[in-house]
Formats: C-alpha cells, structure tokens, sequence
C-alpha cells in the first residue's frame, strides 16, 4: 500500500518535471524544427525557385534526411496555417 | 464563505465536468480512440507528438492561464459578488470550456488544423482571412489594455518594476546557464528559483517611484527590444520562472481560500446596471462578456487549441480532460479571484480611505479601484489580506503582495512582448493584399522594426491616454467575436460531421453570438460617445476599430448562414 | 606538381599550344599528363593516335588523356540515380524508376561531371607528375568549372552553418529533456554522430583540394587568342570572369600571326595587356614551317612554365 503511494508520488513528480523540462525548451524545440526546415527547404531550392545549392549536394545529402523531410512534408502542409500555432508556440492566452 | 464557496465552486465543476462534459465528449463530438488523432498518424516528434494527458493539459494550461482571468473578475465584482461568479462557473462551463474543447476536437479531425483553416474550408475563404484583422485589433487591444494593467501596477506599488527588473536580469542569467553554458538543468532551475526570490525580496527593499508616463517609455521601449531578441534570450527563461510563479501563486492562494473562513463583506448583488465601463451604468447583459474574458470566454483559446495542443493529442478520449479540463481550471483561478476580493476588497479599501460601503458599492467600486488604487492591486492586495488571514501568515504580506503582483505583472508583460511579435505577423498578413498594388508601401510597413512599431505604438498611445475601463471592455469585445466565431464553426462543424442536431451546443453558440454583437453595440453606442467627446483620439481610434469589427461580424453571419447547410466535402 | 590550364575562343589552337607545351616538357625531362576536357576533342589527333576516357602512355615521359564530359555527366547520373532509386526503392516494383532519367537534362550537369572528372585526376595523379597540362573546353563552360568549386564551399559553408546551429539546439534539448526523449526519436545532437554535417564536411574537404589547387601558386592560366576582333571580344570576356575568380593570367600567346594581320594583332595585344600588365605575351607565327611539322618545335613554349619556377 504504501509503495503503491510512494511510486504514485514519483509518477507525479516526474510528470511535474517532465512539464518543466518540456516548458523550458518548448521555444528551442520550435526553432530547432524550422531550422531543420530551412535546411531543407534550401536544399530543395530548385524546386520552389529560391537560389539553390548546386543539385549535387543536395544529391549527396538527401539519402541522410529522413527526418528531415518528413518535418518539411509537414511544414509545407501546413505552411498556410500558422496563425492559430503562432498563438500557441507563444501562449498568448 | 470564502471556504465555502471554494470548495462548491470545486464541486460545481467537477460535477459539470462529469455529467455536462461527459455528454459533449459522448453525444456530441463522439470521441473514439479508435480514430487515431493527427499527433499518432503525422508523429515526427517535433511537431506532431503525442503527448501524454497530464503533460499536455501542463502545456495547454500554462499557455492559456495569464493575467486576464485575473483582472477580469476583479473588474466584475462592481456587479456583487453573485453575478461575477455565476459568469465565472455558468459562463465558462456551458461556453468556454465548450468553446476550446470544440476548438481543439474540430481541429482534431481536421488534421491538426487551426479553427481559421476550418473556418475557411466550412464557410469561405474571408472568413479565414477575417481571422488576421481580429486578431490583428485584438492584439493592440491587448496591448493598450495590459500595458495600461502593467503601468498601474509599476505606479501603485513601486516594489513591483524593481522586483520585475531584477526577475528579467535572474531569466537573462537563466537563459545565459540553461542554452549558452548548457548547465545541469535541474541545477539552473534551483539557481533561477533563488535568483526569482532574490528579486521579490530586493524588491521590497527598494521600491522605484517613477510616473506613469515613465513608466510608459519605458515599458514601450521594453515591448519593442524583447520582441526584437531571440527567444532563448528572455523570453523562454522568462517563461519558464513564469510557470514556477503560476503554481506557486495558484497553490498557495488555492490554500489560503480554503483555510481563511472569512465572511463576504462585499455585496452579493447590487444592481442590474451599476457604473462600470467608462462611467456609464453598464448592464449585466450582454456587457458581463466583455469585461470577464479568461475565465469565463477567450477567443485566443480557440487559436491554442487549434494551433498547437491539437496536434500533439494522443487519444481523442484525452481531449475532454484537455480541452474542457483546462479551461475549467482557469475558472477556478478566476473563483479564487472573486473570493479573495469579496472576502478582503472592502476593508482593503475602506483602509485606503475611500468613500465606498455596501450601500453605495454599485456606483463607487469601479471609480474607487481605478483612483489612486490602481485594479490589480485590488487583487494583490486582497490576495495577501486572504493569505494572512490563515496558518500561512508566517509570511510577511508585503512579500506576498510583492509575490501577487509578480504574477499579475510577469504575466501581463509577457503577454505585451509576445503579442508584438504575434502583431508583427498579423500585421504582414493583412497587408499582403497591397503587395501587388504597392509593393514599396507593402515593403515599408512589413519591415520587421516597422510592423513591430505599429501595433506597440497605437497600443501603448491607447493605454496612455485612454480610460481603462474603456479599454478593457473593448479588449473584451475582440476576444469574445473571435469566440464566437469560433464556437460558431467548431459547433456547425461537428453538427455536419455526426449529421446531429447538437441544440444543446448550438443554441448556446448562438445566445453567444446575439451577446458579443450586442455587447458591441451597446459600447460603441453607450459607452464610447463619451469617450470620443472627452478624449476624441483614443476614443475614435476604438470606435473605428469597433465599427470594423461589426461589420466583419455582420458579413461572417451571412457567410455562415450561407452555408451552414452545405454538406461536407468529405 | 604544376597545373597548367590553356584556355580560349574556340580553333584558336589552344589544343595545339597544349600538346606543344606537354611534348616539349617531356622532351626536357619532365612528367607530363595531358588532359583534354574539351568536348571537341583533337588532342588524339594531334599525337595521331586513339585516345579513350582512361589515360594513355604516349612516350615513357609523356600521358594522354581525353575526358569525354558527356560520358562523365552520364556517369555522374548513374551515381546519382542510384542515390535516388535506394531512396525510392519502392519505385522499381511498378517500373517508375525510369523517370529518375530526368536528371540527364537537369542544367549543369556537364559541368558538375567536368568538376568532379578534374577533382578526381587531381586527387589520383597528384605526385606521379611533374606537370599536369589542360586543354579547356569553350570559354563558357570553363569560367563555369572554374567558378563551381568557389560557388559550391560557400554553398556548403552555409549549410555547415546552418547545420551547426541545428545541432547546438539539438543538444540544448537533449540537456535538458534528455531521459524523456524516448530512444527512437532521438536525433543526433553532436558533429560526430550526425551524417549530415559528416558528409559536409568531406563535401567540403573535396572541393576546398580542387580550389586550392586552382588558386595556388603551381598553377597557371593561359589564354590563346588570334589577332581578330571577334577573339579579342572573347578574350577580354574570358579575362574579365577569370578576375572576378581571381585567377591571374600568367601567359598570353597570340597565335596564328601572319605578315598580313600585324597591326591588327599589335592592338589587340595593346587592350589585353592594359589590364594584364604582369602576364607576359607569347607570339606564335603561322608559317609553313609549323604546319609540315605538326606541332611547334621552333617555338619554346614549355620555356615559359619553367621559367617560372626559378622565381
């Protein structure tokens, strides 16, 4: 019984934790996501009609982007629609 | 009876939750965990992520809870204590939490898309684009209203800019260990939790007297350069001390409610129309909309649902405890509000020596708050009063009206920098159509120092000069259109999708939309004459924002009901 | 080991001048390769002899070596294609993988395939030479091969850069949510384990070789001209992107001179060299004499590369 409470009390107070932590890097995680976007958006350059690196490169370096691309999938999906995430990224209440 | 009502205001909510929240989530949106939410089918861990619900109701409540569930009841307290609460529960239950657990839900089956991209695709395309301009005028609203929060407080109780000061000085060493030095994390959040005491305790030591118009520059000056900065400079750290003062404030002011047993003093009712906005006898309904927003009602809710909270939902059965949960909760804060002042308010100020009693607290609540005893510390004051009434007197109650305030003022500030750079934004997007027409005029007003001037300096020119409880209100009437037009379409939506009649949910969007837009007339016909003739910049500078705000308005009613019947494409 | 690249108009003879240069430099003694990237090819019939995409023994001093670019860029396009088709394996089930063909059209191909065809004898044949002798193709798409190695590092330098930010938030986060990040959607937070940086960096380490190489001291750049205004116009176009690289001309030769066209050739010499006034200018008469004898043994070019080496 009293384990049950004392693991109960270590699941609420790792929960708190894992809030804070997540709070205090919440703007980072954010940046961090568009900074991989760009990166791939300046790859992709020659696509969207932005000066692009030399097609070799991105060549060389689109087989090691998986996640990366996947991220820009999702960005360009939902490039259109950033109003109401703009609100929430900067918890405007 | 502050004990009382504490805890039937908890009982009232989690009864509500359970049964009326219940038959939302089962009748209304049926949740299923069998339809995977957009954060489980896009999941790339940084955008889409399924989060857990008690990490995501902390995410979605630290974002939704700020200074506005704060000074709104304070403001609503002119009505007596009953109405400001029945608002604060009925309000919130049967239309807030309704209105951002819709949000988040309509955004869920919608891909994780915001209630704008809904709005556009349900309705039409300038709907969607009226969501710019609304928000656009919101967030000047905001600023003229929060900064004139702000000031009041910096001038009213001279401990708080210096502890504020010395808290922006501990979040940039924060910033400095927690993303340049890369310290132990837990390590840096005990040096900021000690850096955040330091700064409430040198701020009771040395208190800054400065005017109100300094006070202004300055705080202008601070909007324009901390949403100028990269974010991992101030605005995380700050953000994060921000949460640790949230829970503190809301813990220790959850527990001196509960253990004060203090009489009401303040009236229960006073009358239907007592003085509040701008000196005019201000009707309960419609004008109780605007002047509790948070607590009761926000349209920025509708954003964050939508926006973000939406796309890292893990099971469509969390969203209830998310959506309606967290909103609930923000009622309890503004609960803790009421009680606070309508157990300590009227000593409070009878203590300040001003004209005010039982009797006559109709016509002079409103205009004694806003003399020289500025409307937050209407709160911190009786905020502190609760707490020395009770076991937790041990601590010294200027401290903890240094700790009231902070909060109050952290919250407000943040909300004056972000909303800048969210203004910024909005601001480029509602110009976009003069690109093709002029682009060196469309160039001008979207450079970055430009666009982030504009909303700072209309804001900050309304808060200086206008009247806040003009201000406020029309804060109020921004956020409560996008409300309903969020409610509107969240509502409409699912009715489409289950093919429900949804009354219970419709009707009440409906005596929603019917209250702002009369509420909006009522001010700009009523209060803001007044206004205009002894202030005429502020006063038609709102006026013309409220006039264009009606008739988006009046055209999203008729584009909604244009297509309220068209069936999905879908 | 000198690199020394001949450059021009197209029949000015510069592939003459070359071999010229190559054989009379082996004569000497030296280790020479010749390399033509010229797509009209004439270095195999200078020599009079077949010569092939692989480098061919001529004397035991001398190599040939013709680089066919299209049969590079084609290659190049295998490389990629593949890169490609691993990516999108999934294609080949429904026979879509030939569309990757597309890439063949992409513009500059040819060039990245010159690119990578000089990096790579450049890295193979460096210390087996003493001189490594290029014959250009058209002026176009030199002054493109010349300016692609600058114009891919400061590509890659952005990215570098942009990349390193990326890893420092990485690694802001990983301080700070580390144990609750689960396993799988860990993403690398330091250079060493990041492949992206990693084949940046050895992006970067390639084509910072070819530039040094291009920059350097051993190397140097002729210009062949004739005494006529439509070579002299090229000429002076040739010069123009070859200072904006910031590849200094060592050696002018005004070739094909007659009695006839003296004068005109004393003012094209006079414009080219206002500008240009440390190279030196080299006259090389058309006469009978040359023309029986193949290549200009009378005229002492590889004297002026050599000569430079006493400085």
């Amino acid at each position: 019984m009293s384990n049950k409470i004392v693991s109960k009390i270590k699941n609420f107070i790792s929960g708190v934790e894992y809030v804070h932590r997540d709070q205090a890097v919440s703007h980072t995680l954010w940046e961090e996501r568009e900074l991989e976007n760009i990166f791939t958006l300046l790859l992709m350059g020659s696509f969207s009609g932005i000066p692009a690196p030399p097609a070799f490169i991105s060549a060389e370096l689109i087989p090691l982007l998986t996640h990366e691309l996947k991220i820009f999938n999702n960005r360009a999906e939902n490039s259109f629609d950033t109003l109401a995430e703009m609100t929430g990224v900067l918890g405007i209440d | 009876m502050t004990t009382l009502i504490v805890v039937v205001g908890i009982v009232v909510y989690i009864t509500l939750y359970l049964t009326y929240g219940k038959k939302l989530e089962k009748e209304f949106v049926k949740a299923d965990d069998n339809i995977k939410t957009p954060a489980v089918r896009f999941d790339d861990g940084v955008d889409y992520i399924p989060s857990k619900a008690p990490v995501l109701f902390g995410h979605h409540f630290a974002s939704i809870a700020g200074a506005a569930p704060i000074i709104g009841p304070v403001l609503a307290m002119a009505w007596g204590w009953v109405p400001a609460l029945l608002w604060v529960w009925f309000g919130n239950i049967f239309i807030g939490a309704v209105h951002d657990y819709l949000s988040l839900m309509a955004s869920v089956r919608y891909d994780g898309k915001s209630i704008q991209f809904v709005a556009s695709d349900l309705i039409t395309k300038r709907t969607g684009r009226l969501f710019y301009w609304l928000v656009f005028f919101l967030l000047i609203l905001v600023i003229a209203a929060f900064g004139a929060v702000v000031n009041g407080m910096f001038v009213g109780t001279p401990e708080i800019p210096t502890a504020y000061i010395m808290k922006i000085a501990a979040a940039l060493i924060l910033g400095v260990l927690i993303y340049r030095v890369k310290m132990n994390f837990t390590l840096a959040t005990i040096i900021g939790i000690i850096l955040l005491g330091l700064s409430i305790w040198g701020g009771s030591m040395l208190p800054i007297v400065a005017s109100k118009g300094t006070w202004y520059i300055i705080i202008f000056f601070y909007i324009i350069i901390a949403s100028a900065i990269p974010v991992n400079v101030l605005l995380q750290p700050r953000d994060y001390l921000n949460s640790w003062l949230l829970y503190l404030g809301l813990i220790v002011g959850a527990i001196a409610a509960v253990f004060s047993f203090q009489g009401f003093t303040a009236p229960a009712f006073t009358s239907f129309a007592p003085i509040v906005s701008g000196g005019k006898a201000t009707p309960f309904w419609p004008a109780i909309v605007l002047i509790i927003a948070c607590g009761s009602l926000s349209g920025f809710h509708s954003l964050v649902a939508s926006g973000t909270t939406s796309k890292q939902l893990e099971k469509e059965s969390d969203g209830l405890k998310i959506g309606y949960g967290s909103m609930l909760t923000e009622g309890f804060l503004s609960t803790l509000v009421v009680v606070s002042v309508a157990g300590f308010g009227l000593e409070l100020m009878v203590g300040k020596g001003m004209d005010i009693t039982t009797s006559n607290w109709g016509t002079n609540y409103t205009s004694s708050m806003m003399g020289s005893y500025p409307k937050a510390a209407m709160f911190t004051g009786s905020y502190a009063a609760m707490v020395a009434s009770t076991w937790l007197k041990f601590i010294p109650t200027k401290i903890v009206q240094i700790i009231a305030g902070m909060w109050v003022a952290s919250f407000a500030m943040t909300t004056l920098d972000t909303t800048n750079r969210l203004g910024r934004y909005t601001f480029a997007e509602i110009l976009s159509p003069l690109k093709d027409k002029n682009e060196g005029v469309y160039n001008f007003f979207t450079n970055r120092w430009i666009a982030s001037l504009v909303p700072a300096v209309i804001g900050i020119y309304l808060a200086w000069s206008g009247n806040f409880t003009i201000l406020w209100p029309s804060f109020g009437t921004a956020n409560q259109l996008i409300a309903s037009i969020a409610l509107l379409t969240g509502v409409s939506w699912i009715t489409k999708r289950q093919k429900t009649k949804g009354t219970f949910a419709l009707i009440p969007a409906y005596l929603l939309w019917i209250t702002v837009t009369a509420a909006i007339i009522w001010f700009s016909a009523v209060v803001l004459p007044g206004t205009i003739m002894s202030n005429p910049v502020t006063g038609i500078t709102v006026l013309v924002i409220e006039v264009i705000m009606l008739i988006m308005n009046i055209i999203f009613i008729i584009d909604f009901l244009k297509h309220k019947d068209d069936p999905l494409d879908a | 080991m000198k690199t020394i690249f001949f450059t021009g108009k197209g029949g000015v003879g510069k592939s003459t001048l070359a071999a010229a240069a190559a054989w009379q430099l082996a004569e000497k003694g030296y280790r020479v390769l010749t390399v033509s990237l010229d797509p009209a090819h004439n270095l195999g019939d200078i020599f009079g002899i077949k010569l092939h995409h692989r480098k061919k023994k001529f004397t035991s001093e001398l190599y040939l070596q013709e680089t066919d670019l299209e049969k590079a860029a084609d290659e190049y396009i295998k490389n990629n294609m593949s890169i490609m088709k691993e990516v999108y394996g999934y294609l080949k089930t429904f026979n879509m993988d030939k569309y990757f063909s597309i890439l063949k059209y992409s513009p500059g191909i040819e060039e990245y395939a010159a690119l990578t065809s000089l990096e790579k004898i450049l890295t193979k044949e460096e210390g087996c030479f003493d001189y490594i002798v290029f014959d250009t193709p058209p002026t176009g798409l030199t002054l493109h091969i010349f300016a692609l190695p600058g114009v891919t590092l400061a590509w890659i330098e952005r990215l570098i850069k942009i990349r390193k930010e990326i890893l420092e938030k990485r690694y802001t986060i990983h301080n700070i949510k580390g144990k609750y990040i689960p396993e799988g959607v860990q993403l690398a937070y330091q250079e060493k384990d990041d492949k992206v940086i990693q084949k940046l960096y050895e992006l970067q380490k390639r084509y910072e070789k070819v530039k040094s190489v291009l920059e350097g001291d051993d190397n140097s750049v002729s210009v062949v001209f004739n005494p006529d205004q439509l070579s002299l116009k090229e000429s002076e176009r040739l010069l123009e992107g070859l200072k904006e690289l910031g590849l200094p001309v060592s050696h002018f030769f005004n070739n094909k001179l007659t009695e006839d066209n003296l004068k005109t050739a004393e003012s094209v010499e006079a414009k080219l060299k206002k500008d240009n006034k440390s190279s030196t200018i080299k006259r090389i008469y058309y006469n009978d004499d040359n023309l029986s004898k193949g290549y200009m043994l009378n005229d002492d070019i590889a004297g002026l590369f050599i000569e430079q080496e006493g400085k």
